[in-house]
């Protein structure tokens, strides 16, 4: 396609670029401009005077600090279970949701799904306090009932990552499941017919007809993920973190707040960020190629 | 097209950080004062502060008040809030600062060390307090301390230090309450918090908020660790809580967890919870900060349960050792400061010279006459719009006289206030904490952890004394051994 006509044809879809333009000045604002800012994690900042370029040294200060390789395995494990686990529940939860034949109960088990999503990390925290309280929790009252002993699952070290993942699956999955559960209403209802007429089952219709239109959206929200694989959640560790488990869920984001942020040292935070930032976008690029060396889809 | 669209921007940034230092030089805030106040232009100090938002109507009040009070005086002042982005005030406050938009007053929470030793942003207060009346008036020996070994901030409050409360109905349900108060031993606060949770219905007899700090300060100097840093038979100092005082101290609080006595969630509790627990009985003994915040405690304790509900202050433990938490008199934790880029620094000081004033701490501490207090037969009664006003500047009552007395029915202070001021002041040693250099900062902050986790396994049984020696190689390993060296070459 030669410059002209690739100008006509974005001259004919003129309308959609229009549309496109606001979310494109808002990541040309907040994300993209803000790259320049990452300079500051190779300079001495000074607020008088002119900065000082110290090269490497808060990426050695960051490599170098005693409990680094404990902060980033705890990220890696954490987002890692995040990622794996909670992957697939939001695409069971669409296909489930799509099982519904009653439309007015489908839609109001989608509402009350999307609900915890709006709620900040301190009352979900509050929340799930309550939920799993040794004295007082529902949790607790369940397994006494089973004549078991009850549990303190916030300050066990073995639990509380699985509290984290638990709890940010009960967060988002109703959330996230809306763009599977988009996908699934757009695809095309003859083929159902089709189906129906060659005498498939329900199982048959979801594993032949429905995952199949899938596989892109999944592709690219798991690769998507994939970049985010450095961030484990700042605000739900804050909210759910106490010194019995911290060992456990401290994680570069809630390091890089007490001794960067907190303390004003904000050239290290710099630097934390931006090595997170560049795992992230290798990972993204190296997990896009695989995917299309072995399914020929990707992100793009 | 796509191809070259990522290297490019990655070029891009590669390239920013190869540019020229950039030079952020802060605009200047405010204009020079003339010498000459009278007939003049007012001069504009501006200010940002916690919990003074532009547009509530009592901050604009208050700062209407300072005005108006420093113009009786001859300065002709315009004070203007600078607002700060909601969240935690110490680290949008930083932002602000470090962005270049530099108040003339500024108040810190926390955050300060940056400003004044790394970014130097931060005035030597030394000079303005040595040439002031009122402020120098108004400080405690652990504020001349303080600034001392830090002069950088002013805080002219009490020090923000917790004693051990009770209610008093439930603190009358245990027998051994008065043998408590006359001989403080920890066997007898033991018998006391056994008594509590077996009489008085409470279902614990002590909580805290999230780390045994709050129980420190009753029994810490009690087991022998009156300071941070404890001199040893070799004349070196070791962290005191590497030492086996602290090892007996964590057995105890054990003892407390596994008896009930100690709230089984006291590691997940937050501000707000432990303090509805004492409000609801379920815990019979919190810690709060002396004066104003006991203040708080009595009211709402005696407004949920009855004028029988008072507060009731206790006395540390006796036992190696008596007193409250020792205070940290490295620096202060908070306070004001002055920005040594403003134009007028000796109008910036004279307003806290004025809230230090009789007058100025009148409208700090009270509010407004015919508002928030009213003269009435000659004393002072406070009203019902008293409960929304707090100080903001000078929290201390250390020269707070005012001209009339308080009407009876309406202290500044309650009783459990003013005596958990008394009781602290009779009862608090000083620290020989130091201020952490920031290259120590993530040893310090990998140590601490090391330290918080640990204790918080043993109280609840995780771990055991015999753990205690691994811990102190833990805690040695994660760079307390530098610190401890560090503390060697410090400490006199």
């Amino acid at each position: 396609m030669n410059a002209n006509s690739r100008l006509r044809r974005m001259w004919a879809d003129k309308v959609l670029y229009v549309m496109l333009m606001p979310a494109a000045a808002f990541f040309a604002i907040f994300h993209v401009w803000p790259i320049l800012g990452m300079r500051l994690a190779f300079y001495e900042y000074r607020i008088l005077g002119d900065h000082v370029y110290v090269g490497f040294k808060y990426f050695k200060e960051l490599f170098g600090t005693p409990i680094f390789s404990q902060v980033l395995a705890n990220t890696l494990i954490i987002s890692a279970m995040k990622m794996f686990l909670i992957f697939p529940l939001p695409i069971l939860f669409a296909l489930m949701l799509n099982e519904f034949v009653n439309g007015k109960f489908r839609k109001a088990v989608q509402i009350i799904s999307y609900l915890p999503h709006f709620l900040s990390w301190v009352v979900i925290a509050g929340i799930w306090f309550e939920f799993l309280s040794k004295s007082n929790g529902i949790v607790n009252d369940v397994i006494r009932l089973f004549g078991f002993p009850a549990h303190d699952f916030l300050t066990d070290k073995a639990a509380i990552r699985w509290v984290l993942v638990a709890s940010e699956a009960w967060r988002n999955i109703g959330w996230d499941s809306i763009i599977f559960l988009a996908a699934i209403l757009g695809i095309n209802k003859s083929l159902y017919e089709a189906a129906y007429v060659d005498g498939a089952n329900r199982w048959q219709i979801v594993t032949r007809i429905i995952l199949p239109h899938l596989y892109v959206p999944m592709v690219t929200v798991f690769i998507l993920n994939v970049g985010f694989i450095m961030n484990a959640g700042l605000d739900q560790v804050l909210n759910f973190t106490n010194a019995s488990v911290n060992s456990k869920v401290d994680i570069i984001d809630t390091y890089v707040y007490r001794v960067g942020l907190i303390n004003g040292q904000y050239s290290f935070a710099t630097a934390a960020n931006l090595f997170k930032s560049v795992i992230g976008v290798i990972l993204v690029l190296s997990t896009h190629f695989l995917s299309k060396k072995l399914t020929s889809k990707g992100a793009w | 097209m796509r191809k070259i669209g990522f290297p490019l921007v990655m070029a891009a940034m590669v390239a920013t950080t190869a540019c020229s230092t950039g030079d952020n030089k802060p605009s200047a805030s405010t204009t020079p004062a003339s010498a000459d106040q009278t007939n003049q232009q007012p001069v504009t100090i501006s200010i940002v502060a916690k919990d003074l938002p532009v547009d509530d109507p009592n901050s604009q009040k208050f700062i209407k008040g300072i005005e108006e009070g420093m113009k009786a005086e001859g300065k002709n002042v315009k004070l203007q809030i600078v607002p700060v982005q909601s969240g935690t005030y110490s680290e949008k406050l930083g932002l602000l600062l470090q962005s270049g938009n530099i108040p003339d007053l500024i108040y810190f929470q926390g955050g300060d060390y940056n400003f004044a030793i790394t970014q130097q942003i931060l005035e030597d207060l030394t000079p303005y307090i040595e040439k002031s009346t009122h402020v120098k008036a108004s400080m405690t020996e652990f504020n001349k301390e303080r600034l001392k070994n830090y002069p950088y901030l002013v805080w002219l409050a009490p020090i923000s230090s917790k004693i051990p409360v009770v209610r008093q109905d439930l603190f009358n349900k245990a027998p051994s309450g008065k043998t408590l108060l006359s001989d403080p031993t920890i066997d007898n606060y033991y018998t006391f918090f056994k008594e509590l949770k077996e009489k008085s219905g409470a279902k614990f007899a002590y909580t805290t908020a999230g780390d045994i700090d709050e129980l420190d300060v009753v029994f810490g100097q009690a087991f022998g660790l009156t300071s941070t840093w404890i001199k040893g038979a070799d004349g070196k100092y070791v962290y005191s809580k590497t030492t086996l005082a602290e090892k007996e101290k964590l057995e105890f609080y054990a003892k407390l967890y596994k008896e009930g006595l100690l709230d089984p969630e006291y590691l997940t509790k937050k501000f707000d919870t432990k303090e509805k627990a004492f409000y609801d009985g379920q815990a019979g003994v919190i810690a709060g900060t002396q004066g104003k915040v006991i203040d708080i405690y009595n009211t709402k304790s005696v407004g949920q349960n009855g004028p029988g509900a008072n507060i009731l202050p206790l006395p540390p433990a006796k036992g190696k050792a008596q007193g409250y938490t020792p205070v940290d008199v490295s620096k202060e934790s908070r306070g004001f400061a002055i920005a040594k880029t403003s134009k007028n620094k000796e109008m910036a000081f004279a307003v806290l010279e004025f809230l230090a004033s009789p007058k100025g701490q009148m409208l700090d501490k009270l509010g407004v006459e015919g508002e928030e207090y009213q003269i009435v037969n000659g004393k002072i009664k406070l009203t019902d719009k008293f409960a929304a006003w707090y100080p903001h500047f000078v929290e201390n009552t250390v020269n707070f006289k005012p001209d009339k007395e308080f009407d009876p029915s309406t202290p500044y202070l309650s009783e459990p206030a003013l005596k958990s001021l008394e009781m602290f002041s009779s009862m608090s040693t000083k620290d020989n904490a130091f201020i952490m250099p920031a290259e120590l900062a993530a040893k310090w902050d990998a140590a601490s952890a090391v330290y918080k986790e640990f204790a918080a396994d043993m109280v609840t049984g995780k771990k055991s004394g015999a753990d205690f020696d691994k811990f102190v190689q833990a805690w040695n390993a994660a760079g307390g051994k530098d610190i401890t060296d560090y503390a060697n070459k410090t400490l006199k």
